[in-house]
């Protein structure tokens, strides 16, 4: 996988992850209903999770297997964080 | 319906989204004192939705920063590692400290920071001759027709003040760029683009480690925080647009004069 194509990839989870919730939160808000604007929000924190997903999976793919690790480290300490949120 | 209120908020939102993008810090600086202040929410719910919008600004001009080839994303997950635990730290001791000491602190903070951006406004980080090697952690950066490298130094200072802005962004909601940006341009050597732009791609990830724990307690107000957010998206694309016309030292010059006054005002409250 390229470089270039790391960033595509990238960009699109990205932009699809925020044109999915930004579309959840404003029908959430028109329609006064709590349910959308729960998923909108929480699909819109998991964004940058989703995104450091993809630069692990283009990283390991790559060989490049230092910064494969810095990935991990980052996206265990992002999935803590989701433990950590359910025990308080 | 939509209603006025709403209306308010997502303006209020788009503006503190495209302030935030422009200058590479994230809306949260002028949002939080925003809603406490001209509309009297509750400051850790204030915190949470600046935690939300300053995912959704970050996220969205990201994707612009990519294309233009600004971000570093080797040195940007390098010191992730060190924004997500200040990140889910900062999270967790929120409720340690009280509202006066957090005040002072971090408006002590953003002037010194300044002050510092300021006095080093003229530097340039470059280096023309493009045959240099720039490192693991380094870049080649295009200028119209000139191509230059940049090293990443002093990589510990560069952590430090990374843990430190993850910790201020899960304390304030801020996205931390405030403090990221102004080190890694003056004592790091990474150019201001690259700065602004490798830090905002760090945000949403740093803003996430923090936000889990207040989605969790249930502090974001939902029709608030969306409202927010909502405005952030397009303010936030189109602050990351106009950027590429603002000359590298009027940013910083501008960044610097937002850092000494939001800094003050944050001060004062704190009195």
């Amino acid at each position: 996988m390229s470089a270039r194509e790391l960033e595509r990839a990238i960009e699109v989870a990205l932009t699809g992850g925020v044109a999915l919730s930004g579309l959840l939160l404003v029908a959430g808000l028109a329609l006064g209903a709590p349910g959308p604007l729960w998923w909108g929000v929480l699909l819109l924190i998991l964004t940058p999770v989703v995104r450091v997903v993809v630069v692990t999976i283009g990283l390991i793919l790559d060989h490049d297997w230092l910064f494969s690790a810095v990935s991990l480290f980052v996206l265990a300490v992002l999935l803590s964080s989701v433990y950590v949120a359910g025990r308080i | 319906m939509i209603g006025i209120s709403s209306v308010v908020l997502i303006l209020m939102g788009a503006g503190t989204g495209l302030v935030g993008a422009l200058l590479g810090l994230g809306g949260g600086v002028f949002l939080v004192p925003l809603l406490t202040l001209a509309l009297g929410v509750p400051i850790r719910t204030a915190i949470a939705a600046s935690l939300i919008s300053v995912i959704a600004t970050a996220s969205a001009s990201s994707t612009i920063n990519l294309e233009r080839g600004l971000v570093n994303m080797r040195l940007g997950m390098a010191l992730e590692v060190a924004t997500t635990l200040g990140g889910l730290t900062g999270g967790l001791i929120a409720v340690a400290l009280t509202q006066r000491q957090l005040f002072l602190v971090f408006g002590a903070t953003l002037a010194l920071m300044g002050v510092v951006m300021a006095s080093r406004s003229g530097r340039r980080n470059v280096i023309a001759d493009e045959n240099v090697e720039p490192g693991r952690l380094g870049g080649r950066l295009r200028e119209g027709d000139q191509a230059y490298v940049y090293r990443m130094r002093r990589l510990p200072l560069g952590l430090v003040a990374s843990l430190v802005a993850g910790a201020i962004s899960g304390l304030l909601g801020l996205g931390g760029g405030i403090i990221k940006v102004p080190v890694l341009n003056a004592f790091c050597g990474i150019p201001i683009r690259v700065a602004a732009a490798t830090s905002a791609f760090m945000i949403g990830v740093t803003g996430a480690a923090s936000a889990f724990i207040y989605f969790g307690r249930g502090d974001v107000a939902l029709p608030l925080t969306a409202a927010v957010a909502i405005g952030a998206l397009p303010g936030s694309l189109l602050g990351a647009r106009l950027s590429h016309r603002v000359e590298a030292r009027s940013l910083k010059l501008i960044m610097a004069v937002v850092l000494l006054v939001v800094g003050g005002r944050m001060a004062l409250e704190a009195l």
